[in-house]
């Protein structure tokens, strides 16, 4: 059954036109264009499609498009605030902390999510909170020095 | 989940989101055998795109106040809504300190699809390696299901069936699990063997109560991955009872152990590791447990 739902994607509304068995993350790239959001495994194991909704992380491969009607939705884009790129993703750029950039969306916008969540974490925890997320190319190294360098940003 | 490449597409199905717990229940009273449950939707939509299951109806549970929360009151116990998250569980503070088991388990999960996973849906999907379960079988989980009919009980060493078989009806739903406060004076682990996936190859929770003291010692013991659904061995329990040197009792508890578990070979491991490993880690996790402080 088609529907239309209402979007806030990065702080703009945007209406679509959906199926009830459309997964978010089709929504997102193939009707709304946003491209940052990947689409690798489709079944929840990569995290290469992971967004915020509602500020929570998700892995828009096993979310309903239907269900996030009204929802509030960030992507990488949306941390870029006044033209300017945020701390984590100026870390991201200075420690390297990509190779084939595939994974770098979802790593950017969740590493953002866990030190705007826990600015205190140590390197040892945060090395279990990336396990959601592969990264095939193996740059787990600078994406956790990039996080720690940015951390001093996220602190109150 | 991966038991081949799945289809990129769901098949169709009309999406149902009720307001409240009565609408739900009413919904399902009439579609229920057209209709799956869905909160999280981690397996619910992972199986429609294997192919795995179907429906007309998707009726989306999540936001259901009766449903969520968690509560917890001294001495008796704790209560959590079936669609609580499991990250919403595994940063609770109650759990890390009572229900220690529960916590470890809940931190080997993936720390994005918890943001979306449910406690109910872990244990309504009843694949033998969910990980929450054999710690809820230690901590001796009560479920609360309801219908329009009215409300029963069932715990959950009686509500796994078989591999992906629970007892619930088409018209009903799973409302809360209750896990009774701990015993006095005990100690829980739980221990999980990774292979190449997220699923444990063997996973294991113990609760111990008053190591010392054959006549109060408590020792409960479950399995994940060790058979066609989660165990527990009541049989151990019976065995501590016993007045006799710890690496007697151990022993005994290990090969009781061993031919209450059934393992099978998949593309994980095969029945042998996985017997070698409950074999040893057993070993390991009651001695750990019965001989600390």
């Amino acid at each position: 059954m088609a529907r239309n739902i209402t979007l806030i994607v990065n702080g703009v509304k945007r209406e679509v036109e959906i199926e009830d068995n459309e997964l978010l993350l089709d929504v997102l790239r193939e009707k709304l264009k946003v491209k940052s959001v990947k689409a690798a495994c489709w079944r929840g194991e990569c995290g290469a499609c992971t967004i915020l909704l509602n500020g929570e992380p998700v892995k828009s491969c096993i979310v309903l498009a239907a269900e996030a009607d009204g929802s509030e939705i960030t992507t990488v884009e949306g941390l870029i605030k006044d033209g300017e790129l945020s701390p984590i993703q100026r870390a991201f750029i200075e420690n390297g902390a990509l190779q084939c950039g595939f994974c770098t969306p979802a790593f950017t916008l969740f590493c953002h999510y866990i030190l705007s969540t826990r600015p205190d974490i140590t390197e040892e925890e945060l090395r279990e909170e990336l396990s959601g997320i592969i990264c095939r190319c193996g740059t787990y190294k600078q994406i956790i020095r990039a996080v720690m360098q940015a951390k001093k940003h996220y602190k109150k | 989940m991966s038991f081949g490449a799945p289809y990129l597409t769901l098949p169709s199905f009309k999406y149902v989101k009720p307001k409240t717990l009565r609408e739900v229940l009413e919904f399902l009273a009439e579609h229920g055998e057209d209709a799956k449950i869905m909160a999280g939707g981690v397996a619910v939509i992972d199986f429609l795109k294997e192919r795995l299951t179907e429906a007309d109806y998707i009726v989306d549970i999540k936001g259901i106040e009766e449903l969520g929360g968690i509560k917890y009151e001294e001495n008796k116990g704790l209560t959590m809504g079936s669609t609580i998250t499991l990250y919403s569980l595994r940063e609770s503070r109650i759990i890390r300190e009572k229900y220690s088991a529960l916590h470890e388990a809940l931190k080997t999960l993936d720390p994005i699809l918890i943001h979306r996973a449910t406690i109910g849906g872990n244990i309504c999907e009843a694949f033998p390696w969910m990980d929450t379960v054999p710690p809820l079988l230690v901590f001796d989980a009560e479920l609360n299901i309801i219908s329009l009919k009215g409300k029963r009980k069932v715990k959950l060493k009686d509500f796994i069936k078989g591999t992906a078989e629970i007892d619930l009806n088409p018209d009903e739903i799973l409302e809360s699990i209750f896990v009774p406060e701990p015993p006095v004076n005990s100690k829980s682990k739980y221990v999980k063997v990774l292979a190449k996936s997220e699923f444990g190859v063997v996973n294991i929770a113990c609760l111990v109560s008053n190591p010392v003291d054959p006549s109060k010692r408590i020792v409960k013991l479950a399995y994940g991955a060790a058979s066609p659904t989660p165990t527990l061995v009541p049989q151990v329990e019976e065995i501590f009872r016993r007045e006799a040197p710890l690496n007697k009792l151990i022993e005994e508890a290990t090969s009781v152990v061993l031919e209450t578990v059934s393992p099978m070979t998949d593309i994980h491991a095969s029945e042998e590791y996985r017997r070698y490993l409950i074999d040893v880690l057993t070993r390991k996790i009651l001695f750990e447990l019965l001989t600390a402080d």
